[in-house]
This record gives C-alpha cells, structure tokens and sequence, in this order.
C-alpha cells in the first residue's frame, strides 16, 4: 500500500519538476516566481520516495500523523507560500499598474496640448 | 496675493455624462478663475467628450482605477503643474460649486491644510437612508477618536487641498475607501484639517455606489481599512522646492 502511494506522489512531483523546468527554460516562467514551485516539488519527491530520511522522520515524530498526511501537509504548507507570495506580488503589479495608468494620462494630456499648438501656433491660449 | 493663486477644480467622473457637463458649467460660473480638470476614469460613455466640449481639460485615463486612483491622478496633474490650490467635486452633482468659495474661505481664514465639506454641521437638511446615516455616524465617531478632532462627515468628498496636502496626496493617496482614509492619512501626517459646512444637493444623475444590501458590508470594510491605516507607517512629507 504505501509502496503504491510512494510511486504516484513520486511520479506527481517529478512531473510538477518537469514543468517547472519546461516553463522555465521556454522562459514562460520568471525564475523567482519558479524557485518555490521547484522546492515544492523537491520537497515532495524527497519525502514520497525516501520515508527515512532523516526530516520525515522527525516530521512525522513530533506531528504524530502518518506518511501520507505528512507529504499532503508538507505539500499543503509549500502551497500556501506560493499564494501568499502571489498575493504581494499581485499587490506590487497592482500599485505599479495604476501608477503606469495616471502617468500615462498625464502625458497623453500633454502630448494632445503640444501637439495643439504645434498645428496651431496662433491660437495659443493659457 | 489671494487673487494670483492657481486654483484647480479636479472632478473625477465614471460614466456620468449626465452631470457631467451642468457641473463643469457651474464650477465655471461660481469660480472663473480656477481651472476645471475632470479625470475621466475610464468611462464607457461620453463623459470625456462632454467634458471637453465645456471647455475642461480633461485626463483619461485608460482603464477604470477606482474613485481613489482617479483622484490621486488629480491630485497629480495638480502636482506637476504647479497648482497652489486643488477642490475636489463629486461628478454626479451632489456638490454645489457655489459653495466653493467657503472651502477656500476656511483654508485662508482657518489656517487649515484642507478643508472638509460638511453636510451635518450647519442647518443643511440632508435627506439620505436611515442606514447610511448610521453608517456615517459611527464612521464620524471612529475617525473623530482617532484624530483626535471632531470630523461630522468623513466620507464627503467635497474638498480643498493647499499645496501642502496637493503634494501629499499626489505621491501617496489611499486606494480603497478614500475619503475616510484621507482624513486619517492626514492626520498622521500632521496636516491640519477642519470642516465647513456646506450644503449637498441631490444627485442630477445616477445611483450613489453604495446601495443598501451592501451597505453594512461597507461599512465593516472601511472600518477594517481604517484599522489598517491605523497601523501603517506614515510616508515621509517631501520638501517644497
């Protein structure tokens, strides 16, 4: 039973890696963004495929819960990460975004006024 | 002295050609020597051509920022162009430009930074749901505590902003809920404000955006914000040139 489970969470991890490697090499995947995914599945890989290992066993010791609910909860925790990191980034992007937006109808403003005068130079007012 | 001040009249507007232009109109006759600036925030409609065609200059911007992104767009234009003094007018014209003049009155006589258009105080009789004006009050109470100044009506966004305040709201303006959040902005700043009162019509056209359903839900949310703020650090003050 466990080996079963050791296989398709390995399995999963590896493809998640694959992914991660794919995208970034497609450059479809900022670096920065793709650090968290590849400990993600790092993590997993070595937890589903090495029950021994000297963290699992200290995970599972002081959490008490077994194997399995061990890679879920490890997994879950990674995950959590990357949407909080996601969230500061939206924020960044979003305050960025609007900066961009104001600044470039203050220069559309200025740009429509010059090129007013510059047809017109004889109707400037102001 | 007074009569050489650059005064800027900013009216942010999403979708409302139907006031738009009597607003522009009005602001022009009650104060011909201020400048109306409408930043139009991203509208479907034809707030922008109208506003154009009344002769304000008009900032479009290119997609909808929300009440707060449009106003600090003002505030900006306001900013770079070296204005002296800037008011904010609701587009829907709830805000009488006639009375601008007591705003501008109160940022001389007062000594104040920015002046605070009040519906509560004076004898105006403000007709609004009875969940609104609870809303209101506890907002009023909150924010009254927390700066430590009696504020009847922080959420009017019928204002006068000296250069002072101009600069600070062009690089740092809340996005959220901004009317009661500029209020506490200023405060940690150590801006000072007061409020005057002035009368607010009904509006000409359009719904207010905050309907009943989710007014309590609003409520929470701006009082949750202002918690925040409460919280934030203050952003330093830039130095006049």
């Amino acid at each position: 039973m466990l080996i079963k489970i050791q296989i398709i969470v390995g399995l999963l991890s590896i493809i998640l890696l694959f992914i991660t490697f794919e995208l970034i090499r497609k450059k479809r995947l900022r670096e920065e963004y793709a650090i968290l995914w590849l400990f993600t599945g790092i993590a997993v890989l070595v937890f589903s495929l090495w029950p021994e290992f000297l963290l699992s066993q200290f995970f599972v010791r002081i959490t008490g819960i077994f194997y399995l609910s061990a890679v879920v909860l490890i997994a879950f925790f990674f995950l959590l990460l990357i949407v909080f990191h996601f969230s500061v980034v939206i924020s960044k992007l979003t305050g960025q975004n609007k900066d961009l937006a104001q600044r470039h109808a203050f220069l559309e403003l200025e740009f429509n006024e010059l090129k007013k005068r510059y047809q017109h130079p004889d109707t400037i007012h102001s | 002295m007074e009569k050489e001040e650059k005064i800027l009249v900013i009216v942010p507007a999403y979708n409302e050609e139907g006031s738009v232009g009597k607003v522009v109109d009005e602001v022009h006759t009650h104060l011909p020597r201020g400048e109306v600036l409408v930043v139009n925030d991203g509208s479907t409609d034809f707030t922008s051509k109208i506003a154009k065609s009344k002769g304000a200059v008009v900032l479009d911007l290119p997609f909808n920022l929300g009440i707060g992104g449009a106003m600090q767009a003002g505030y900006q234009y306001a900013s770079e162009k070296s204005y002296d003094i800037a008011i904010q007018v609701d587009a829907d014209g709830q805000h009488d430009p006639e009375e601008i003049g007591k705003l501008l009155r109160a940022l001389e006589e007062r000594k104040i930074d920015v002046a605070l258009g009040s519906r509560f105080l004076g004898t105006s009789e403000f007709r609004s749901s009875l969940m609104r004006r609870m809303g209101i009050f506890i907002f009023s109470r909150v924010i009254s505590m927390i700066v430590g100044q009696k504020i009847t009506d922080p959420t009017s966004g019928f204002r006068a902003a000296n250069r002072k305040a101009i600069q600070l709201f062009a690089s740092n303006y809340p996005q959220d809920y901004p009317e009661p959040e500029a209020v506490v902005l200023l405060h940690q700043c150590r801006l000072k404000m007061g409020e005057v009162p002035v009368e607010m019509s009904e509006r000409y056209s359009g719904e207010s955006s905050i309907t009943k359903i989710r007014s309590v839900y609003y409520m929470v949310k701006v009082l949750l914000a202002i918690f925040v703020d409460c919280f934030k650090k203050p952003p330093a003050l830039e130095q006049e040139k």
